[in-house]
C-alpha cells in the first residue's frame, strides 16, 4: 500500500492551497448562488455551504481500497469538496426543493437515501452529486482549484438534527467503535426523528397548506 | 475541463493515437455493413488535417454538454464508459465499441459517416476528439495546362459541411474525470431534415451542462437587472430586446448569440454583459425556456389589433395600465404620465 507519510504531505500541502484559494470563496459563491434560487420559496431554513476541511479530506484520500488505496488521484475523484445542505421544514419541502434541483443543476448522481432495511433506522435525506454550475466560477477564482462537482443534500430540520449529532456521536476521533447499545441508542433517536416527520407531515397536510 | 487559447498555453499537444472507422447508418436498419476499422499513421496529409482537428478542437467545439446518469441517478453511463475504456488501451477493438454505438444510433438521413478517435496528452491530461465526417458526393477537377478532367466522387467525406459534428473531452483522471466535455452540433437549431439530437443525446447520453432553467433564468435575471440600471436609451433598447427574446422559445443559443441575434448595440449588450457573475456564462449554450422566461421577463407587452403597442415593466404592467373589458372582445387601456422620451423607429 502507498500510504507513506511524504505522499500524505505533498497532498496535503496540495489540497491546503486549493480549499485556501479555490474552495473558501466558491463555497461562498455557490452559498448565495443557491441562496438566490431559494429567493421567495417558502419553509426553507437555511442554505449552508461549506469547503471540505484539509484534514478530513487527508483522511478520506487515505481509506484503503481492496488492493491499494480507494483513490489513485483524490483531488479529481472526492467529490464533496464542496458540500451543500438545504434545510427545510417538512417532508412535503423536501420533494418540492428536490424538483427545483433538478431543474436548475445538472446531476451525475442522485438518490434517496433510506436505510437498507425498513427494520433499520439511521441517516436518511436526499443527495446528490451536482456539476459545478459556471455561475459561481467566477473570474476572481483560479479554474485548478475549482472542483468538477459538489454534493448536495436535503434535509428536514429534524433529519439534519439526526445527522449532525450522529456525526458528532458516531464517529470518534480515536477510531473506536460504537457498542451495540449505544448504536440501538442513535438508532432510536433516528426512529424519533423519522416519527416527528412523518407526524409533521400529516399536520401540515391536514392544516391545508400540503399544496403550497 | 478547462478552456485554451494557443497552443494549450505554451504545452505542446501530442497526438499519440488515431483510429478510424466507417460508421453505416443501422438505426432501423440492422441489415448496413457492420463496423470497420482500421488506424492512422501518425504521418502524411491526413495525419496533418486529423491534427489540425485535434488542435483546434479547444476553440471549435463550444458546447458544454455532460454526461447523463442512469434513470435510477446511479453514476454510471454507458458512453462514458466506451469512451474511458477506449483511453485506457487505445485500439481497434476498444474503439469499435464506440463506433458501433455511433451506427446503432445513425439513420439514413444521417448517411454514412467517417468516425475518428485522435488520442494524445496535453500535460497531465489525457485528451480525446472523437469527431464523425458526413458523407457527400462531389466533382473532382484535374486541372492541366490547355486542359482539364472532371470525374464524379462518391463516397467523400467532408468536414466543413452542417452535419459535421465532434465532441471533445479532457481530463487528467480516468476514474474521476471524463464527465464532462464539449461539443459542436452545428445543427443545434436545424432547419434540414436530420434529427438535432442524435449526436448528444443519443449517441453521446448527454445533456447540455446549463439547464434549460439555469441559463433562462440567467439571460433574464441579466437583462432585468440591466435595464434597471441604464440610461433611458439603453432602457428602451433593453426593454424592446426582452420582448422579442420571449418568442425564442426552444432555440438552443449561448447569451452571446441572443444578443447578436437581437442585433444589440453595444452599450446594451455590454450592460447584460456586466450582470453575469462569472464572465464565462455568457458563452454558455442552453435550451431558452419561454415559459420560465415569461415569469422573469422584466417587461410584458401587449399589441392590440388597431396596432398601438404598450409596454412595460411586468411587475407594474396592471398598475400604469387600466385595463377596461368592453363587448366582442374589445378592450380599452388607459394609462396617464409625463413624456419622459419619444422616438420613431423603423421597425419593432
Amino acid at each position: 500500500m502507498k500510504s507513506s507519510k511524504p505522499r500524505a504531505d505533498a497532498l496535503l500541502q496540495q489540497y491546503q492551497t486549493r480549499h485556501d484559494e479555490g474552495l473558501l470563496p466558491l463555497a461562498e459563491e455557490l452559498q448565495l448562488h443557491i441562496a438566490g434560487l431559494l429567493k421567495g420559496h417558502e419553509r426553507v431554513d437555511r442554505v449552508s455551504v461549506r469547503a471540505k476541511a484539509p484534514a478530513s479530506f487527508i483522511r478520506k484520500a487515505l481509506v484503503a481500497g481492496e488492493v491499494d488505496l480507494k483513490y489513485d488521484d483524490p483531488i479529481s475523484q472526492i467529490q464533496d469538496q464542496i458540500g451543500a445542505r438545504i434545510i427545510t421544514f417538512y417532508k412535503s419541502d423536501v420533494d418540492r426543493i428536490d424538483g427545483l434541483i433538478k431543474k436548475y443543476f445538472k446531476p451525475i448522481e442522485f438518490k434517496n437515501r433510506v436505510p437498507e432495511s425498513e427494520w433499520e433506522f439511521g441517516y436518511f435525506g436526499h443527495h446528490y452529486v451536482l456539476v459545478m454550475p459556471s455561475d459561481v466560477k467566477i473570474d476572481g477564482i483560479d479554474f485548478a482549484h475549482i472542483p468538477d462537482f459538489f454534493e448536495l443534500q436535503i434535509k428536514t430540520l429534524f433529519q439534519h438534527a439526526w445527522s449532525e449529532a450522529n456525526h458528532d456521536l458516531g464517529y470518534k476521533s480515536d477510531g473506536a467503535l460504537l457498542k451495540p447499545d449505544e448504536k440501538r441508542k442513535l438508532a432510536f433517536t433516528s426512529a424519533q426523528a423519522w416519527g416527528a416527520d412523518q407526524i409533521f407531515d400529516e399536520l401540515f397536510q391536514v392544516r391545508g397548506q400540503g399544496t403550497s | 475541463m478547462s478552456r485554451l487559447s494557443g497552443r494549450a498555453g505554451g504545452i505542446a499537444l501530442t497526438v499519440t493515437h488515431i483510429h478510424t472507422f466507417l460508421v453505416h447508418p443501422k438505426k432501423a436498419t440492422p441489415e448496413e455493413p457492420e463496423v470497420i476499422g482500421t488506424t492512422v499513421p501518425l504521418t502524411g496529409g491526413l495525419y496533418k488535417l486529423l491534427n489540425g482537428v485535434y488542435e483546434k478542437a479547444d476553440h471549435e467545439c463550444d458546447v458544454d454538454i455532460t454526461f447523463r446518469p442512469t434513470l435510477e441517478g446511479k453514476q454510471e453511463n454507458i458512453c462514458r464508459d466506451l469512451v474511458i475504456d477506449y483511453l485506457q488501451s487505445p485500439n481497434i477493438a476498444r474503439g469499435k465499441h464506440l463506433a458501433e454505438r455511433l451506427s446503432a444510433h445513425t439513420d439514413r438521413r444521417s448517411g454514412l459517416g467517417l468516425l475518428f478517435l485522435i488520442v494524445g496528452k496535453v500535460g497531465a491530461e489525457n485528451k480525446v476528439v472523437v469527431s464523425r465526417f458526413p458523407t457527400d458526393d462531389a466533382i473532382y477537377v484535374d486541372d492541366k495546362p490547355n486542359a482539364f478532367s472532371v470525374q464524379y466522387l462518391e463516397r467523400v467525406f467532408m468536414k466543413n459541411k452542417t452535419s459535421y459534428k465532434a465532441v471533445l473531452y479532457r481530463h487528467r483522471s480516468l476514474t474521476g474525470g471524463f464527465w464532462s466535455g464539449r461539443a459542436i452540433d452545428k445543427q443545434l437549431n436545424p432547419r434540414s431534415g436530420e434529427p438535432s439530437d442524435y449526436w448528444i443525446s443519443d449517441f453521446l447520453v448527454s445533456e447540455f451542462t446549463a439547464t434549460p432553467a439555469q441559463g433562462t433564468r440567467r439571460f433574464a435575471t441579466a437583462i432585468r437587472d440591466a435595464a434597471k440600471k441604464a440610461a433611458l436609451g439603453v432602457k428602451q433598447e433593453l426593454a424592446a430586446a426582452a420582448t422579442i427574446a420571449a418568442g425564442f422559445g426552444g432555440l438552443k443559443l449561448s447569451i452571446d448569440q441572443f444578443c447578436a441575434r437581437l442585433s444589440l448595440s453595444s452599450e446594451a449588450r455590454n450592460a447584460i454583459l456586466s450582470e453575469l457573475r462569472a464572465s464565462r456564462t455568457a458563452q454558455e449554450i442552453f435550451q431558452f425556456d419561454a415559459v420560465l422566461y415569461k415569469e422573469l421577463v422584466p417587461y410584458k407587452s401587449i399589441e392590440l389589433s388597431n396596432g398601438a403597442m404598450m409596454t412595460a415593466d411586468t411587475e407594474r404592467f396592471d398598475k400604469v395600465f387600466k385595463r377596461e373589458d368592453g363587448s366582442g372582445g374589445e378592450v380599452r387601456f388607459t394609462t396617464k404620465g409625463k413624456i419622459v422620451d419619444e422616438k420613431l423607429k423603423t421597425s419593432r
